[in-house]
């Protein structure tokens, strides 16, 4: 293989360096499949003010047009697709980590959201979505009169 | 699949006010697509929320180390409703067995994914001839 891990000197021997390897992928291949589920991607990060909601997602490596983004009362939905990078031929494949394929991920959120205000942004591979607030769902002050 | 997956913890000791603050940083190892060309080699590394100002690429003989400062900045924003990702640092480290020429690699960010490409070199042939004294 053309690309290892170097494991400390100390261990010289061969095989117990391949078994940490093994071990490596295998706790790694668990984890993914434990957290990193499709439901799951991409990773989401909500915010919210009294007047407006932001939702973060990391997503990197897309273009803006792959991006869906639908909205209903409080629940927001992503959808895209990543595509398969095109291989110039002949190149050989050592490591294929990055999530290729569709994906879609639906959020609800604590308040009903005005459609036509949402605004998203796509910087550095993170997608913010800012979610304005229904007027009708914003909590409204009441002045209590001393009578 | 996911976008941050192995993770350890990194402990930086900050100075502020004369007293040292322990705390501890995120390190995320990121997703790695590797290629290899006939005449290079092409790493893609996905690094989101990352700027190509606090990225750090170094080549030291054979260990390519790749590094990134990811920050989200969250006072701003809000009321922190679900956090799946935090702030941290990209960190990953590889040994590359192959012959290359690190002066020619060449780097640019491009949506979050750090693409790097090393140009490979053909190694060096000498004959050494025998004398006879």
């Amino acid at each position: 293989m053309l690309f290892r891990i170097l494991e400390p000197q100390t261990k010289a021997n061969q095989f117990w360096r391949d078994f940490d390897r093994l071990n490596d992928e295998l706790t790694r291949s668990i984890l993914d499949n434990q957290f990193g589920t499709s439901s799951h991607f991409p990773p989401v990060n909500v915010y919210t003010k009294e007047d407006e909601a932001l939702v973060t997602c990391l997503l990197p490596g897309m273009d803006t047009d792959q991006i869906d983004i639908n909205v209903k009362d409080n629940m927001l939905s992503i959808h895209g697709k990543k595509k398969t990078e095109e291989l110039a031929e002949g190149t050989e494949v050592h490591r294929r980590e990055i999530f290729q394929g569709e994906f879609h991920r639906s959020l609800e959120l604590p308040f009903r959201v005005n459609q036509d205000q949402v605004s998203a942004k796509y910087v550095n591979g993170v997608l913010n979505i800012h979610l304005p607030r229904r007027e009708e769902d914003k909590p409204k002050k009441v002045s209590i009169n001393i009578g | 699949m996911n976008t941050l997956t192995t993770e350890k913890k990194q402990e930086v000791a900050e100075k502020s006010d004369g007293k040292e603050l322990k705390q501890q940083i995120k390190v995320y190892s990121p997703n790695v697509d590797v290629y290899e060309t006939d005449n290079s080699l092409l790493f893609r590394v996905e690094m989101p929320g990352v700027d190509d100002k606090s990225v750090e690429i170094t080549i030291e003989k054979d260990q390519l180390q790749l590094e990134g400062k990811f920050q989200i900045g969250v006072e701003e924003k809000g009321q922190v409703r679900l956090a799946e990702y935090r702030e941290g640092n990209y960190f990953r480290r590889f040994t590359i067995g192959k012959a290359i020429d690190s002066e020619k690699a060449v780097a640019k960010m491009k949506n979050g994914i750090l693409e790097l490409s090393i140009p490979k070199i053909e190694p060096k042939k000498t004959k050494v001839e025998i004398r006879n004294s």
